[in-house]
């Protein structure tokens, strides 16, 4: 594909301490706000924004993000990424992250509404080299229709695969055609309408961990249900089925939260929408 | 039933020794909600567990492997067990089919003398691949000339088989309940083994939210007498 609708290249390095961007490249339908350090950060958290407001049928968009050594980034969306109807083709995404040794980054973007008949295909994989940090969280809605229906969308996919010094940890695949699938039904949707997942890749990922972990969800109020297991590197998934984007928004971020306290010693920065 | 399928028919039987008695596959997080009382809502669970998480897991990586095999592209055959492994996100689940396979392969290699089981234990050993019990049984199945869609419905066979064995005594059923299932079983799996025969290999490792969460719950769950 040489004509995308949206281009997007972030490199990201350390230097003396302070993550900067060493290149910032964008093109079309896909732009990064200025960075923002937050408190005394010694790294950026970036904005996506999509100008036109959302992905339109035949739309493709790219993103590559690369972090140095020892450099740390956090990425998030501006807000929700829509995606109208595609009556005769699909929107495609493809984000592609390189992440160095003792690298970290943070790809938190907000959840995905896909309107009625729309088809979405997102890829997203990700090269890490050992002792780097990854925490990718994403949500699913049940999108939008004028007459107000969940489930109006026609197709959803979205692969993730991630891969650490060339070698494939984890794959993840979730499908959601609501015309072929019983949606709400038991072992899909379970009567829940959102679907939430967070991949966490660190070293220090282990038992204490995951136990504090199930605390800190259990502690969360609201209608959910969620999972939590060690993937075959040091790390784990959270999935979690709620009927609000905003539950799932909470229980990642207490997870979010408590992780940050137990491997950095800080609190995860509030991420501010404008 | 040619004499060879007979042959791959002794790895379907449940009392060959993989250890699936102890997987439940996180059936049993659904017996202990409730969710999962009887014949009905059992049939109910192994419906979407065979034609939403087996089919895009087990049996197109079973597909993919015979077909790899006929073309003796083995990269895509440890691919394949890579893959496979690395999608099921759920731990006990996976440590499961991870033992499962070794246990088979254990199992195949004393009874056949088949090249390529030999090489996948060596992986094994060299911790290369993790194992898996669907690309035994589908490397025993294209050595034996059993055709394809055979082995793939006979592994879904194995499969099922086991877990309504592990229903009969957990829920409990009675074995007359277990033998009925299985029964109306065989349309449901001639249909998934069609479905499988067709499919992309692009939808690979669909997930069923809903299953792979009662797979990772069961680590946490009360009482337990299965393994996942």
């Amino acid at each position: 594909m040489s004509e995308w609708t949206g281009i997007l290249e972030l490199d990201v390095e350390n230097r003396q301490g302070r993550t900067v961007a060493d290149n910032i490249y964008f093109q079309g339908a896909f732009k990064v706000m200025r960075p923002v350090y937050f408190g005394k950060n010694s790294y950026p958290c970036y904005y996506l924004l999509n100008p036109g407001g959302g992905y339109l049928d035949g739309d493709t968009y790219r993103m590559r993000v690369s972090l140095g050594e020892d450099s740390r980034l956090t990425l998030t969306t501006q807000s929700s990424t829509k995606v109208y109807k595609t009556p005769k083709s699909y929107a495609y995404q493809e984000t592609e992250f390189h992440l160095k040794k003792n690298s970290y980054l943070e790809y938190l973007p907000d959840a995905l509404i896909a309107y009625k008949d729309a088809k979405y295909i997102q890829k997203n994989v990700v090269y890490m080299e050992k002792g780097a940090t990854l925490l990718y969280s994403d949500i699913v809605t049940p999108g939008w229709s004028p007459e107000g229906d969940a489930f109006s969308y026609d197709t959803l996919r979205l692969k993730s695969e991630i891969y650490m010094d060339g070698e494939l940890v984890v794959f993840d695949h979730v499908k959601l055609q609501p015309e072929q699938q019983n949606m709400t039904g038991l072992g899909f949707m379970e009567g829940y309408t959102h679907l939430g997942s967070f991949i966490v890749i660190g070293e220090k990922t282990d038992d204490a961990l995951i136990d504090r972990l199930y605390e800190v969800v259990h502690a969360e109020s609201g209608d959910f249900e969620f999972g939590i297991s060690k993937l075959t590197v040091p790390g784990f998934t959270l999935r979690i089925i709620a009927d609000k984007t905003q539950v799932i928004e909470r229980v990642t971020a207490a997870c979010h939260a408590a992780i940050s306290e137990e491997w950095q010693q800080m609190k995860p920065s509030f991420l501010r929408k404008y | 039933m040619t004499n060879n399928a007979l042959s791959l028919f002794q790895l379907c039987d449940s009392n060959f020794p993989t250890g699936s008695f102890s997987h439940s596959f996180g059936l049993e997080t659904y017996i202990q909600k409730d969710k999962v009382v009887d014949a009905e809502t059992f049939s109910g669970w192994l419906k979407v567990y065979l034609h939403e998480q087996l089919a895009y897991a087990d049996g197109l990586a079973a597909r993919i492997v015979y077909e790899a095999l006929e073309q003796d592209d083995l990269d895509k055959v440890w691919e394949m067990d890579r893959i496979l492994t690395v999608q099921n996100l759920a731990k006990e689940s996976r440590d499961g089919t991870q033992r499962m396979g070794d246990r088979m392969l254990d199992i195949a290699e004393s009874i056949y003398n088949i090249p390529i089981l030999s090489a996948y234990r060596k992986r094994l050993k060299n911790k290369q691949s993790f194992g898996h019990s669907a690309i035994v049984f589908t490397m025993v199945g294209h050595y034996l000339g059993v055709e394809k869609k055979t082995t793939i419905v006979y592994y879904l066979y194995s499969t099922i088989a086991a877990l309504v064995q592990n229903a009969v005594r957990a829920i409990p059923l009675g074995q007359t309940a277990g033998q009925k299932v299985i029964y109306a079983f065989q349309e449901e799996l001639k249909a998934a083994g069609d479905r499988i025969i067709g499919l992309d290999e692009m939808e690979f490792g669909v997930v069923a939210p809903g299953l792979e969460i009662s797979q990772m719950q069961h680590e946490r769950v009360g009482i337990r007498i299965f393994s996942s």
